[in-house]
């Protein structure tokens, strides 16, 4: 790259928050880096410190057990998450998500922490994270705080984070153990590719709860729908709380058709 | 800053620059040019080394993150004038047109036969899913791979 910037590894969360803090304006916060540094590359983002944060020790757990929930560092990849036994018996929603990200070598390095604080409409990952209702720990000099997922998209790109703030932990409760779902992702291409709309459905006991990425400035949670509805009424509720555009990848109402499709396909797959 | 890494079982010390990415090092500071840059952002996957025993793309990783690190590339695969078992079932199966995709699409190999060492169709897709072949060879190289792992699915697949 030609745009010059310092690299920082600090290796205590001391020393992280420390540097975030004095870097709030000029400094940018690594995890796996597949946004961070073509962002760069393409002087969409011109840092002066880039932060890397996964040497801090924990950054890369990723920890459940039989009681508890899952929580995750900001260092844990993608494929960490398709890896793990724990991960995929009890929380295979995260990994139908986390298969459609990309390709095998992103998904090596992307980190589930970077693909929402990135809060791209497309992200693949914050659909699992809004239907399992988890929870952001997000850390910085002045502390930490705690947040539910469903608050911290707040525009394109953009995120209830501070600055200075980073996400320390993403935690998914128990209670979202052994919740089914399938993740519908509209491609222009079979290999890796950004999304054109995608739904998700995820059914845990009797509620029913749907995600819908690449078709409003964030991607949105859709709680209203019941076992009772029929497909339609299911369809008119997720149409009513997304709001898609035109663009290069398609049309508002090829979106809004396909969320259509797919809502109706993931009623009858997902049971 | 000053990195100490291990590339293709030789441990490396060298100053790097801050704000250069792995694939710049691999090629400038160590002339490792086996490794080739495509589209710079994580698309075409020329650039896949790998990284601790996972297939990355080095050109969305910075040279200083690697500090420590046991890398594998393109320059590690023959033995003199050897070929690798991959390498050398890529030339039979002419899966190798203009060379540019395959030093990323060997290295996606490797990964996945170092964890499945009979690997499905579908599983060496998956794995090569991010390795762009614009001489459109793709069905070359899923033949390599299957006949190399002993799962010789020749007839399934169809030549375009």
């Amino acid at each position: 790259m030609l745009y010059e910037f310092s690299y920082l590894a600090p290796r205590s969360v001391a020393d992280l928050v420390q540097a975030l803090d004095e870097h709030k304006d000029d400094g940018k916060f690594l995890a796996g880096g597949t946004d961070l540094l073509p962002n760069i590359r393409n002087g969409l983002m011109r840092p002066r410190f880039v932060i890397d944060g996964k040497k801090v020790p924990g950054a890369d757990a990723l920890n459940g057990g039989a009681t508890e929930g899952l929580s995750m560092g900001p260092a844990v990849s993608i494929n960490d998450l398709l890896r793990s036994p724990f991960v995929r018996e009890q929380y295979p929603v995260l990994c139908v998500c986390a298969h459609e990200l990309a390709s095998h070598q992103i998904r090596n390095r992307a980190t589930v922490a970077g693909n929402v604080v990135n809060a791209s409409p497309c992200s693949d990952m914050a659909p699992a994270l809004l239907c399992l209702g988890a929870t952001a720990l997000l850390r910085s000099a002045g502390g930490e705080r705690e947040l539910a997922f469903k608050d911290f998209f707040t525009g394109v790109k953009k995120t209830a984070l501070k600055p200075g703030e980073y996400l320390e932990r993403i935690v998914i409760p128990a209670a979202s153990k052994g919740a089914r779902g399938s993740y519908k992702k509209l491609k222009r291409i079979a290999g890796h590719d950004l999304g054109i709309v995608g739904v998700l459905m995820v059914r845990l006991g009797d509620s029913l709860r749907f995600a819908v990425s690449s078709a409003a400035p964030t991607p949105v949670l859709v709680e209203s729908v019941t076992a009772k509805d029929s497909p339609e009424e299911a369809v008119a509720k997720v149409l009513a709380a997304v709001s898609p555009i035109s663009d290069v990848r398609g049309t508002k109402e090829y979106r809004e058709h396909m969320i259509g499709v797919y809502v109706r396909r993931l009623l009858a797959e997902v049971k | 800053m000053r990195i100490k890494l291990t590339v293709n079982g030789l441990l490396y010390e060298r100053d790097c620059s801050e704000h250069h990415t792995l694939l710049r090092f691999l090629r400038e500071e160590l002339g490792l040019t086996g490794t080739k840059e495509g589209c710079g952002m994580g698309e075409c996957g020329a650039c896949t080394v790998i990284f601790n025993g996972k297939a990355v793309n080095s050109c969305m990783m910075l040279a200083a993150e690697a500090d420590g690190a046991v890398i594998h590339t393109i320059e590690g695969e023959a033995s003199g004038p050897t070929l690798s078992a991959i390498q050398a079932s890529f030339e039979k199966h002419h899966a190798v047109q203009c060379g540019f995709c395959t030093p990323g699409m060997v290295m996606s190999v490797k990964e996945l036969l170092s964890n499945k060492p009979k690997p499905s169709t579908e599983e060496i897709k998956d794995a090569v899913e991010g390795n762009f072949c614009r001489c459109t060879g793709y069905v070359q190289i899923i033949e390599a791979v299957s006949e190399l792992t002993g799962a010789n699915e020749k007839g399934e697949l169809e030549h375009v």
